[in-house]
């Protein structure tokens, strides 16, 4: 055993790009102090250190109360690059956790973070906007929670691999009605989020369409009023696999309130929808599904899918791997067979629905014995 | 220590085990397929820099320099468990976000699916719901305007068969009427009744007229003759009947009161002028007298009658005439 001779050196320096983290409690409050300094590498480094801790969530927690946020939020307007970027990095770390995401609506960041929209540094948006796409990945904390709840009750296996706080910390904070894709849609910043997505590379894309699908599904009015159809509509036709499955995804969101049905029949989507049926990927065709279902409860939307001849692709999609795909596909018939003429279409495929009520998911079950009901339906 | 540890370990550099010193293993294969020759030993290249002999790093002189400065495998145990402790830690927390991540993702795919499931199913009842309203709406429409319709219709032909009775029953009544009222008068009828019956009349009116004044006349004309001889008889009688006073009293003072009773007698006469003549003529004998002065005026006026009457014959004709 060697004697332990403290050394007279400073320990060496293993990571220069970092700022030194001082010891337990300590660390946030000097790395606080540091985000404020003038001097830019302090504030570089200091930045580094951040994005390491930012990892556990309790530091995150620490990092909100001490009110960092508030030295992240200045430093966001920034004329260095690196500070830009590693400060978005910084902030989308934080956004994956509950509280972070809590303390954003809390603090009024999605508003600083809306000035970056248009930055030059590509890095730096990508990680806005999914910073942006963790927030929206929060409806309202009741619902997920409802969720949880609920897979617990019919597949056990839903939380094994969960940390237990995680589930428990929602119901903790139910108190707070804030919700974070409503608070992106109350920013006003769905019109510039669809205007973007004209304008973006194709990864930033895929971000933006994910935050979008999330925002649409709790309030859809300001995306129609800013012509996000028309746009949706050229992302269908992309060549990016994904792209096209989120932008479907989307337009499931659009096309909940009746404007956004009648937009959809408006803009000739439900012809395109058809089209990507029998697209390969097996998620594109479930949202197509997904879109269609939406899109043809009304009159005009059933009888556009009628003319486009939707029954046939949907019919195959009964047979597909996916359960999403399954659902969504049975729920495009059941709205299809209140038609006169999709009835008669239907009528002789009610084998298949019955062997679908067979399947091992309950949703399947259900749905199709209400696409049975409705074909076998006489006025 | 450590590596003679491990040299013990795998003493033939043939086994690979996980203790084994890191190395590329030796190609035993003939590279040439000519090659006959053995292989020359290759010096063996050491994949790992910590156990490359030719190293010199802090470890191989430390056992062997006296005094030890220090045992370095000691030494660097806290180190590296703190530094593999600490990486191990930042990196089990970076993961455990992403599962934390990826889990949440699931879960709320899994929720997103039930619900627009159950959005589009509750779309689809409304929906549903809102057209058999609108159909209810429009059947209830279409029979209230059917009832309407038979209604009125009804009402019209009700109104028709009764207006078409009424009606029938007017034209003969209107004729009835109106032939009650004498419009439809038969002109030769009619003019018969007009002119030639009112024209009969009056003449038969004047023919009887006629006869009446032509027996009056006669009457006046007996009259005169009667009274001429009376006048002759009394003038006779009056030589002779100054005797009988009393009678002449009736006589005379029925002679004498003509001169009171004449406004009486012009009165009398003028009340009674048609039946008088033929009374009269029964009470001849006591009031002769003022018969006959009575008659004298009669006279007078039956012949301004019969002036007039003759006047009246011929306007009439004059009428007829013009007629």
């Amino acid at each position: 055993m060697a004697d332990a001779k403290i050394s007279m050196y400073l320990p060496p320096n293993v990571n220069p790009t970092q700022a030194a983290i001082a010891y337990g409690c300590r660390a946030l409050p000097k790395l606080n102090e540091e985000l404020q300094s003038d001097d830019l590498l302090t504030r570089q480094k200091a930045l580094m250190a951040l994005c390491d801790l930012m990892h556990d969530p309790e530091h995150v927690y620490t990092a909100i109360s001490i009110g960092c946020l508030e030295s992240l939020k200045a430093l966001l307007k920034d004329t260095n690059d690196l500070v830009r970027i590693k400060t978005t990095e910084v902030l989308c770390i934080m956004a994956t956790h509950n509280v972070g995401r809590e303390g954003f609506l809390e603090h009024n960041v999605i508003q600083a973070l809306s000035f970056l929209m248009s930055d030059a540094q590509p890095a730096c948006r990508e990680n806005l906007y999914t910073a942006f796409k963790h927030l929206a990945q929060l409806p309202a904390e009741l619902q997920v929670v409802a969720a949880e709840l609920h897979a617990e009750d019919d597949r056990g296996d839903a939380l094994e691999a969960v940390d237990p706080l995680f589930a428990l910390r929602p119901l903790a904070a139910h108190v707070h009605h804030l919700e974070g894709a409503l608070g992106i849609v109350n920013s006003g910043l769905i019109p510039s989020l669809v205007w973007k997505l004209q304008r973006e590379e194709e990864e930033i894309q895929v971000l933006l369409l994910d935050t979008l699908a999330a925002c649409l599904t709790e309030d859809a009015t300001e995306a129609l009023a800013s012509r996000a159809v028309p746009f949706l509509k050229e992302k269908l036709l992309s060549t990016n696999c994904d792209i096209r499955s989120k932008a479907a995804r989307t337009l499931i969101a659009v096309s909940v309130p009746p404007e956004g049905k009648i937009q959809v029949w408006q803009h000739d989507v439900i012809p395109i929808l058809v089209h990507l049926l029998k697209d390969r990927d097996e998620e594109v065709q479930a949202n197509a599904a997904g879109a269609l279902m939406n899109a043809t409860v009304t009159t005009e939307g059933k009888y556009a899918a009628l003319d486009a001849e939707a029954t046939r692709p949907l019919l195959q999609l009964l047979t597909s791997s996916l359960s999403k795909a399954r659902l969504n596909a049975i729920k495009a018939l059941t709205m299809l067979a209140e038609a006169p003429e999709g009835r008669k279409l239907l009528q002789p495929h009610v084998a298949t629905f019955r062997a679908l009520e067979e399947d091992f998911s309950l949703a399947v079950q259900r749905a199709a014995q209400i696409a049975i009901r409705v074909i076998e339906w006489k006025p | 220590a450590t590596s003679t540890l491990a040299e013990r370990a795998s003493p033939a550099m043939a086994t690979y085990t996980y203790t084994s010193r890191p190395r590329a293993l030796p190609c035993q294969r003939r590279r040439y397929r000519d090659d006959l020759m053995q292989q020359p030993e290759e010096p063996v290249h050491y994949g790992n820099i910590m156990y490359d002999r030719r190293v010199i790093r802090g470890n191989t002189y430390a056992l062997q320099s006296v005094p030890l400065l220090f045992d370095f495998d000691l030494e660097v145990k806290p180190m590296l468990e703190v530094l593999v402790g600490k990486t191990i830690e930042q990196s089990l927390l970076e993961v455990m976000e992403e599962e934390e991540l990826a889990n949440l993702r699931a879960s709320q795919y899994a929720y997103e699916e039930l619900r627009n499931i159950e959005l589009a199913e509750v779309q689809r009842l409304e929906e549903q719901e809102r057209r058999h309203r609108e159909e209810k709406e429009r059947r209830k429409q279409q029979q209230w305007q059917v009832v309407h319709k038979h209604n009125e219709t009804s009402q019209k032909i009700a109104a028709r068969a009764f207006a078409q009775r009424y009606l029938a029953d007017l034209l003969p009544s209107v004729f009835d009427s109106l032939r009650d009222g004498g419009y439809f008068y038969d002109p030769v009828e009619r003019d018969i009744e007009i002119g030639f019956l009112p024209w009969l009349m009056n003449e038969v009116d004047k023919t009887m007229e006629s006869s009446m004044v032509g027996r009056t006349v006669l009457d006046m004309l007996i009259r005169e003759v009667v009274e001429r001889r009376l006048n002759l008889y009394e003038q006779k009688e009056g030589r002779h009947a100054s005797v009988r006073p009393e009678n002449g009293l009736g006589g005379p003072g029925g002679t004498r009161e003509p001169l009171v009773g004449f406004e009486s007698q012009d009165q009398g006469a003028s009340q009674a002028q048609r039946p008088l003549p033929d009374r009269d003529s029964l009470q001849r004998t006591p009031y002769d007298a003022r018969y006959a002065e009575r008659v004298s005026s009669q006279e007078r006026r039956l012949a301004e009658e019969n002036d007039e009457l003759t006047e009246m014959r011929k306007s009439s004709k004059r009428e007829e005439l013009s007629q």
